[in-house]
């Protein structure tokens, strides 16, 4: 078996096994199978309820926002060609953030629902496109516009919560950009959904172009990859993963960062090949991440993107002492 | 195939790039593209290569508008090797090189993929190093798999944007010598050349441009003249044998 087949191997059986734990996970003492039998039978016990409408959603959102993190992270990476480079880090999230909380802000949610989801897609999809415009001046410009956008998102959200007229829906908006999972629903999973799978799929289909731009935009371009084509998948699809993870579970950083990073010196430096394990291994972390924030250490759970940003920050550093006195 | 451009002209950001310029790389020939610093070589090259449009003028392979032509086919018809080095390519040699085969996805068996990137390895003299990362070679041998990662597309042209520039005399030699070799297979190569004395010795035509225009074309003896050192370079050159030697310069009307 090759190391990137055994990685692949490995990282499938973590996140099975992470899956399982999250629906085992819980105050409730239900048995999971018990649980899972009684739900696909349609008999209304606590255990398929507890199932059915908390614990699976949860687990579901975990597994697929963690693997579109990773994949966007990887994809992101490969098409700048540098490892800095991260939903979270260059201020797509908190533009996706910025957009669903003005419009739970306006209201115009709570009349009409999709209205979310779109707005936290839109967000997510106008920063990627400036990035990309912008990503014509190389690595150092690309870096600074992120942290502008991310800057930009930030100071705007702190501004909602300033001007949120009660400390209730200050709580809402807080809970939410700290990122969690603690109230996924049924509803949110439908919502997410939709932009999470097409976003990866479009994701998942430039692995090729990819591995053709290693070789710099001219040299794709002769090959057949026009850099404008695998531009677009990648902001379209990054918009629909994040921009939907965004919608149902706040804002939730780094994973994109830290996944390839940890597992570029397993499964080679080929981009193509970084894509499936950064997304399995984005899974595995925020499974892993939500049953560390559901273990009773303290009185208040912790919020799932606080714990994230935690993991996520030294590895940040790494890359940055890595990459010091290197030209830019 | 022939790669024909057919009196093009580029004017870019206000600047007369190129000017009606008509050539053709024929099957197993290597023209050698010739001219001093800011002649529009790099551009002519790339405008051949198909990564930039021609304001008036067509490029043609075989007779068909190179513009129109299918991404995945032109990447099978044509090489191009560009003269900056990519920053920093993580993989292995082999993988690199591998790159080469991407526009043969949909034609090419695994095995004629692997005879490729063999193949090419072996002629760039890489072998031995097919499983080491290309992160941890030296420039030259940088240079030679970039140049085994063009030669693994099996393609009937081949462009070269100064495939030399950054090698000892022994490396340009074996490099020159390869792509004799890929021309007498039949196939057509064009090369970007500063070293006169490599373009006289390995090109079969040589085209020179100057001021984004083609001032000359045809067999080195034809075209490497004294005057054309003095009116287009502004140098005087000394013969050793059949070398010429730039030797001091020359007052010329048009170069200070």
């Amino acid at each position: 078996m090759s190391r990137y087949a055994l990685t692949v191997a490995i990282l499938t059986t973590l996140v099975l096994a992470l899956a399982i734990l999250s629906l085992a996970a819980g105050l409730a003492g239900i048995g999971v199978t018990q649980g899972l039998s009684d739900m696909l039978h349609g008999r209304a016990t606590i255990a398929a309820t507890i199932i059915g409408q908390i614990r699976l959603p949860r687990m579901t959102l975990a597994l697929l926002i963690g693997a579109t993190l990773g994949l966007s992270g990887a994809a992101l990476q490969g098409l700048v060609r540098n490892p800095l480079a991260d939903p979270g880090v260059l201020g797509i999230s908190g533009c996706g953030a910025l957009g669903a909380v003005l419009v739970f802000y306006t209201g115009v949610s709570a009349v009409w629902a999709p209205a979310l989801p779109l707005a936290a897609l839109s967000g997510a999809g106008l920063a990627t496109l400036l990035l990309l415009v912008l990503t014509r001046g190389g690595t150092l410009v690309l870096v600074l516009a992120g942290a502008a956008l991310g800057s930009m998102s930030a100071a705007l959200l702190a501004l909602t919560l300033n001007l949120v007229p009660s400390p209730y829906a200050s709580y809402e908006i807080m809970h939410w950009l700290m990122g969690s999972l603690s109230r996924a629903s049924q509803q949110d999973v439908l919502i997410a959904m939709p932009g999470l799978l097409i976003g990866s799929a479009l994701l998942f289909s430039t692995g090729r172009s990819l591995d053709a731009l290693t070789l710099g935009e001219d040299v794709a371009q002769t090959m057949g990859f026009p850099l404008r084509a695998v531009q677009w998948r990648v902001v379209i699809g990054t918009a629909l993963a994040v921009g939907s993870g965004v919608a149902v579970a706040g804002g939730i950083g780094f994973v994109g960062l830290v996944m390839p990073h940890l597992l570029r010196p397993l499964a080679g430096a080929r981009p193509s090949r970084l894509l499936l394990p950064s997304a399995l291994g984005g899974a595995a972390l925020l499974l892993a991440a939500d049953l560390f924030v559901r273990l009773p250490v303290s009185g208040a759970e912790l919020q799932l993107g606080v714990v994230t940003s935690l993991i996520g920050t030294p590895v940040f550093f790494w890359q940055v002492w890595r990459l010091r006195g290197r030209p830019v | 195939m022939i790669l024909q451009t057919d009196t093009i002209s580029l004017t870019l950001q206000g600047n007369r790039l190129l000017n009606d310029i008509a050539l053709e790389v024929r099957p197993g020939e290597v023209l050698g593209l010739i001219g001093p610093n800011g002649a529009g070589k790099s551009t002519l090259l790339r405008v051949m290569a198909g990564l930039l449009r021609p304001d008036t003028g067509c490029v043609f392979l075989d007779g068909r508008d190179l513009f129109t032509m299918p991404p995945e086919e032109r990447g099978r018809h044509l090489a191009y090797l560009p003269q900056e080095a990519p920053a920093s390519i993580g993989m292995s040699v082999r993988d690199v090189v591998a790159l080469g085969r991407l526009p043969h996805r949909r034609t090419a068996s695994a095995q004629q993929d692997a005879a490729a990137v063999r193949q090419a390895l072996d002629a760039v003299g890489m072998s031995a190093f097919a499983d080491r990362s290309s992160a941890s070679l030296s420039g030259g041998e940088r240079a030679r798999i970039l140049l085994a990662r063009a030669l693994a597309v099996q393609a009937p042209v081949m462009l070269a944007d100064e495939p030399v520039a950054a090698l000892d005399p022994a490396q340009a030699l074996t490099v020159m010598n390869l792509f004799g070799q890929y021309a007498a297979q039949g196939q057509a190569v064009a090369v970007v050349l500063h070293d006169l004395a490599l373009a006289a010795r390995f090109c079969t035509r040589i085209a020179v441009l100057s001021e984004g225009r083609l001032v000359g074309i045809g067999t080195p003896a034809e075209v490497l003249t004294d005057a054309l050192f003095a009116e287009v370079y502004g140098v005087a050159v000394r013969r050793c044998g059949e070398v010429a030697v730039p030797w001091s310069l020359v007052a010329s009307t048009r170069r200070p």
